[in-house]
């Protein structure tokens, strides 16, 4: 093996030892992150992103500091790549409302009480502060038809996280397998991913995004 | 009927003093009938509770791998691949399993715990807040250091590795497990160290668990992963549920069997009561009716006279049920329930908790059932001419 041959070798074997690793998204939110948020308050809040160019600076920092004390490879790896990932976007902290309802909130449409489903409380925040809960996208569908104005924003739940996503951005699943308290139901997701595999394992029929529901779409789903 | 009618209970009282013997009879057979049923009662309320908050503190997916019959290594590679399901939220590969320690014929329940993994158990998540636990040392339950502190070990343990080689892990601290009895012969450790020791390789753990925040998901993505992983054992947290009710429940076999019998025992007597007063009984409301007592007034008395009884026997027994179960807890009795079976528990603290629809249910079937099987055959006598029942 030519000189130049190994030198080639050793720049790519380096260049590859601090590259930004290749873990999927979902890996990354379900395990990775969770990891490296809880080793930063734990162990290294001092550390400050904002001073590192890049992540390999970041990730080398991580090594070398004593800061942090003695953290295994594993451990180094998920606090620079939380940190880093949070950094770029600001997306650390986006603060939805709760759709935490008490005993006594009833949706507006059927009336029926909301803490029983949890799962399927929807929300529409109006500009003067009102907010109205649902128990499931359709009632709350059918309410905005009624009352379209002063909006500011529409709120759920993720059906596989269970966390607050605000519907103009979801991916909506017709047609599924799967019924809210109300019978068929719109199922809203985050993402396009979770949207599709979720129409694939509960023979949903399509995919809709917020503005292209109608009450057309909406009274079909009653039938 | 608005007030009591202290003279007829009065008379009620001595009624139930003059016939000592047989009123003694019955208050003991209502006495033993209604502990009976209410320490059975409890033991299974307070076990079901103490069941209910151990699979709480479960995760939501337990993942084991099979091999030959017998639980066996997994690979940790495996838990990335389930994490790329949708509807998993989380998840992580235990390191957990029993330590024989054949000095002091005792197991130690080994967990492996990682600082900054997510703990779903409150104990083991309050107690890794509260250390900072390194490779060389561990954290033992007080039960565990006492066994250890009797052979001799105080600051350190050796546990005997697989290849027959020493592992030598200092106590950090011990802990107190409270009511988790199920924890006591706990011992957290890190999970590196704890491979060692079960003698995993660094890529190996005894399971995998997953947590879904969807419940409405839990049974569609543990399918899937049957199909996934076809030869490992996937248990969703409803499966565990269901199991642990199917056993516990109160239409266990054993509870329903002595439940019957111990209800038949009861009509039975009841029926030979209803059935006919003796002469000796009849003669009295005789003489109360030819005194002038009108017939309102002898069902008044004997009211008060059967409920007098019943209702003491009625609390003795729940009391002795009580002090039975919860404060001698349940010997014999416990057994039914806590003794080897297929879910392998054994421990309970037997803590208070008791279903009251259940002391309503022996409540409505002995008091008033006792109450009206005096009532009756009294009603009937009295109804009778005095001369003609004296006769």
């Amino acid at each position: 093996m030519s000189l130049s041959k190994l030198l080639f070798l050793v720049l790519i074997v380096s260049a590859n030892l601090f590259a930004y690793p290749n873990y999927s998204h979902s890996l990354k939110v379900k395990k990775i992150y969770p990891m490296g948020e809880k080793i930063f308050k734990k162990r290294c809040s001092q550390v400050d992103v904002a001073a590192y160019s890049s992540y390999d600076a970041l990730l080398s920092a991580i090594q070398k500091s004593t800061k942090c004390g003695s953290l295994k490879t594993a451990y180094q790896e998920a606090l620079a790549l939380y940190l880093w990932d949070h950094k770029s976007v600001k997306k650390r902290e986006t603060n939805y409302p709760s759709l935490d309802v008490d005993h006594k909130e009833k949706c507006p449409i059927c009336g029926m009480f909301l803490y029983k489903y949890p799962r399927w409380v929807a929300m529409i925040e109006y500009k003067d502060g009102k907010k109205y809960y649902f128990d499931g996208l359709k009632d709350m569908f059918k309410y905005y038809f009624l009352h379209p104005k002063g909006i500011e924003n529409f709120f759920s739940r993720d059906y596989y996280t269970q966390e607050t996503i605000p519907l103009k951005s979801a991916y909506l699943v017709l047609g599924s397998n799967v019924y809210g308290p109300m019978g068929n139901e719109l199922i809203p997701f985050k993402d396009k991913k979770s949207a599709e595999q979720f129409l694939f394992d509960h023979k949903g029929r399509s995919i809709i995004r917020f503005k292209d529901v109608t009450k057309a779409t909406v009274h079909k789903l009653d039938e | 009927m608005s007030k009591i009618n202290f003279y007829l209970l009065e008379y009620a009282f001595s009624y139930i003093v003059r016939h000592k013997s047989k009123n003694i009879f019955i208050v003991t057979v209502f006495t033993l009938l209604v502990a009976l049923l209410s320490s059975l009662f409890f033991v299974t309320s307070s076990v079901t509770h103490d069941l209910k908050e151990r699979i709480a503190y479960k995760s939501d997916i337990f993942i084991q791998n099979y091999k030959a019959g017998m639980p066996a290594a997994i690979n940790t590679k495996l838990l990335d691949r389930l994490l790329e399901i949708e509807g998993v939220t989380g998840g992580k590969v235990e390191v957990k399993g029993d330590y024989y320690f054949r000095a002091k014929d005792s197991n130690f329940y080994l967990y492996g715990v990682d600082a900054f993994e997510d703990q779903e158990d409150p104990l083991i998540a309050k107690l890794l807040q509260k250390y900072d636990l390194d490779d060389s040392e561990m954290l033992v339950s007080d039960n565990v250091q006492k066994i250890m502190s009797q052979a001799y070990y105080k600051e350190y343990f050796n546990f005997i590795k697989p290849d027959g080689s020493l592992q030598k892990v200092n106590i950090k601290d011990s802990f107190d497990v409270g009511e988790r009895v199920e924890l006591k012969n706990l011992v957290l450790l890190s999970k590196d160290t704890l491979r060692k020791i079960f003698g995993y390789r660094a890529d190996e753990g005894s399971d995998i668990t997953l947590s879904v925040a969807n419940k409405n998901e839990l049974e569609f993505i543990s399918s899937k992963i049957r199909l996934m992983l076809p030869n490992a054992k996937v248990i969703s947290k409803d499966e565990l549920e269901q199991s642990y009710e199917k056993l516990f429940d109160y239409d266990n076999g054993v509870f329903l069997s002595l439940f019957i019998i111990a209800i038949f025992t009861f009509f039975i007597i009841i029926y030979d009561k209803a059935n006919g007063l003796s002469s000796e009984e009849k003669r009295e409301i005789g003489i109360l009716k030819a005194i002038g007592w009108c017939v309102e007034d002898v069902l008044h008395a004997k009211f008060y006279e059967a409920a007098l009884l019943s209702f003491f026997s009625f609390t003795l027994g729940f009391m002795i049920a009580f002090v039975y179960v919860f404060v001698l807890k349940a010997p014999l009795l416990g057994a039914i329930f806590t003794h080897e079976n297929m879910l392998n528990i054994h421990d309970f603290t037997l803590g208070v908790h008791i279903d009251f629809s259940y002391i309503l249910l022996i409540f409505l079937l002995s008091v008033p059932v006792y109450i009206a099987a005096t009532l009756i055959p009294s009603w009937r006598v009295a109804t009778l001419d005095a001369d003609e029942v004296m006769r």
